[in-house]
């Protein structure tokens, strides 16, 4: 019985000790790491994908073929409040369904520390676009090619969402356009704030990928409802404005990883 | 004897590897961001302690050598979109398990598994395979009435146990899957168990808990602590050098949330309940058990993964 004992305070004993070790997590915070924004487009809560048909609240029955938006000036906040400015130079993207290689923006050089919120802009900034074209670097060319621009003095579409549309008084298959840029009257150039919900451990060892779910519907199927049977082409006008409040509210984030 | 019940145990490990050999082993368990932790249920100690298996060896035999074969169907969706595809997983464990007496009244368990996973994915079906952690567990029985004494004979054991990471984790799996798609969590885990036996003639009940406590690893991830628990009512019948033990009970578990970086991870709670049936056929110092496991109740990681059924085999030799 003694020794049964004897034996029972041992793993007890090897238990306690194992349990007691503990890591030392503090180490200084220090260098630089990487950080990702994942855009993922959906179509209300579905997976979008492209010339598939969705039903919007209006009945209007859409089937989207392009799907792209700049993404710009992209703030992180610190857990202390305090920010970093990605460099105004490489803070320009452009994002596209068709390409998935866009869909992630691999932000690099970030100083290490916890981060809890990130701020980027739908489109080019009115600042930018005044720095003229020699101001815009290789941005203005890729706009360019990437068809998010009209014309230098027109500017850059910050949203284009094209595709077909069917509803109660368009029986055939209908094209619809809604591209955002500036107006005679607004910029239409737009700010979103999104918290983390857990902390972006940003590390030389550790690249958080932040997981920004991208609502589609919410363009024309937002706050504002945009009707595609009144105007198949939504370029100009006060509807910008309407797409464009659309727009801050059609970003979440799902989740974040710190692997 | 106990050179025979180790050349026993050898053959099964030998033809344990050669299976391996022949079998296409895909890991399964792959989730978002959920992570969840049903294949370390048995090789954690869920199964070796449950009622049904062990309550019938502890019958006629406490001690034993063995080999079981479990298998697990699960299928889970990465819960981002509502209409997000279901993906189906096929858990295999193939486990040498022996429990031995070390003295009247403690006794050692040592389970050793080898897993073979697969999952389908978008991108087509992914498999992991390899040895699982190892667990050892010592159990001391605490009190035991005299069996030609009273009308119910009671028998209630405690015990401890280390679960050692001899199982590989795999952080890739970990970070845009199913975290639990993995053969080991890559930590150092205890456990805590007890078990509650009362009989009366030829019926029993069996009543097992046992709470598995889970560090982090050397990835910074920590599976959530685990609490299992069992009931199996049984009845043995015996002729000759024969016995059969039909069985019939519930087995549940409860996963706390998992953590990252000391940060917790959404929707990787979750419990379920099983229904359970099982047989034990014993001839004189080998027996053989089968036993399926049905869900009731269940609300895994925010249910995105769900059990459909596991079920087992396994083939033991008495000490």
């Amino acid at each position: 019985m003694k020794f049964q004992l004897k034996n029972i305070l041992a793993v007890l004993a090897i238990a306690i000790t194992m349990f007691s070790c503990s890591n030392d997590d503090n180490e200084a915070i220090t260098g630089e790491g990487n950080l990702k924004l994942e855009f993922d487009n959906t179509y209300k809560t579905a997976d979008f994908a492209m010339n598939t048909n969705y039903t919007n609240s209006n009945a209007e029955v859409v089937a989207v073929s392009k799907a792209m938006y700049i993404v710009s000036n992209i703030v992180l906040t610190k857990e202390d409040g305090t920010t970093f400015t990605y460099p105004k130079s490489q803070s320009y993207f452009i994002v596209d369904e068709a390409t998935p290689a866009t869909l992630v923006l691999n932000l690099s050089n970030i100083p290490a520390g916890n981060y809890t919120k990130v701020k980027y802009g739908i489109g080019v900034d009115k600042t930018q676009w005044e720095a003229g074209a020699t101001g815009q670097g290789d941005f203005l060319a890729k706009a360019q090619t990437a068809g998010m621009m009209w014309s230098w003095s027109a500017g850059y579409k910050f949203v284009a969402f094209e595709g077909t549309f069917t509803s109660s008084t368009v029986s055939t298959a209908k094209q619809f356009k809604v591209h955002t840029g500036q107006t005679g009257t607004d910029y239409n150039y737009t700010e979103v704030t999104l918290d983390f919900p857990k902390i972006a451990l940003v590390r030389t060892t550790i690249t958080p990928q932040v997981h920004i779910m991208a609502d589609l519907s919410q363009l024309i199927d937002g706050a504002n409802k945009i009707s595609l049977s009144e105007a198949a082409t939504v370029m100009g006008g006060a509807k910008l404005a309407l797409v464009t409040a659309n727009v801050s509210s059609m970003f979440t984030i799902d989740h974040v990883h710190n692997d | 004897m106990k050179k025979y019940a180790l050349l026993f145990l050898l053959l099964f490990q030998l033809a344990n590897a050669t299976e391996k050999d022949s079998l296409n082993t895909v890991n399964p368990f792959v989730k978002y961001h959920s992570f969840l932790e049903e294949e370390d249920f048995c090789d954690a100690c869920g199964c070796s302690a449950s009622g049904g298996s062990m309550g019938f060896t502890s019958m006629l035999n406490s001690n034993f050598v063995g080999i079981r074969y479990f298998n697990q169907q699960y299928k889970s969706m990465d819960g981002l979109y509502s209409n997000s595809p279901w993906y189906k997983e096929n858990f295999n464990t193939v486990q040498a398990w022996g429990r031995i007496p070390v003295s009247e009244t403690v006794q050692v368990s040592a389970l050793i598994p080898y897993h073979f996973h697969e999952r389908e994915t978008a991108t087509g079906n992914k498999s992991i395979n390899g040895i699982g952690d190892i667990t050892v567990l010592a159990m001391y029985r605490l009190y035991q009435t005299h069996k030609d004494s009273t009308f119910l004979v009671h028998t209630l054991q405690l015990g401890g146990g280390i679960k050692a990471p001899t199982g590989k984790f795999n952080e890739a799996n970990s970070g845009s899957i199913n975290p639990s798609f993995q053969v080991g969590t890559g930590s150092w885990d205890y456990l805590l168990a007890t078990e509650y036996v009362v009989k009366r003639k030829q019926f029993g009940l069996n009543f097992m808990l046992n709470y598995v406590i889970k560090t982090e690893n050397q990835k910074n991830y920590r599976f959530g602590n685990q609490l299992n628990y069992a009931g199996t009512f049984f009845y043995l019948y015996e002729k000759n050098s024969f016995s059969i033990v039909p069985q019939l009970g519930f087995a549940g578990e409860v996963y706390e949330s998992n953590y990252q970086h000391n940060q917790k991870l959404k929707n990787t709670n979750g419990d379920i309940l099983f229904g359970k049936i099982g047989l034990e056929v014993g001839k004189e110092r080998l027996s053989f058990g089968a036993n399926a496991m049905l869900p009731i109740n269940q609300n895994l990681t925010g249910g995105n993964v769900e059990a459909n059924y596991r079920w087992s085999i396994n083939l033991n030799y008495s000490l």
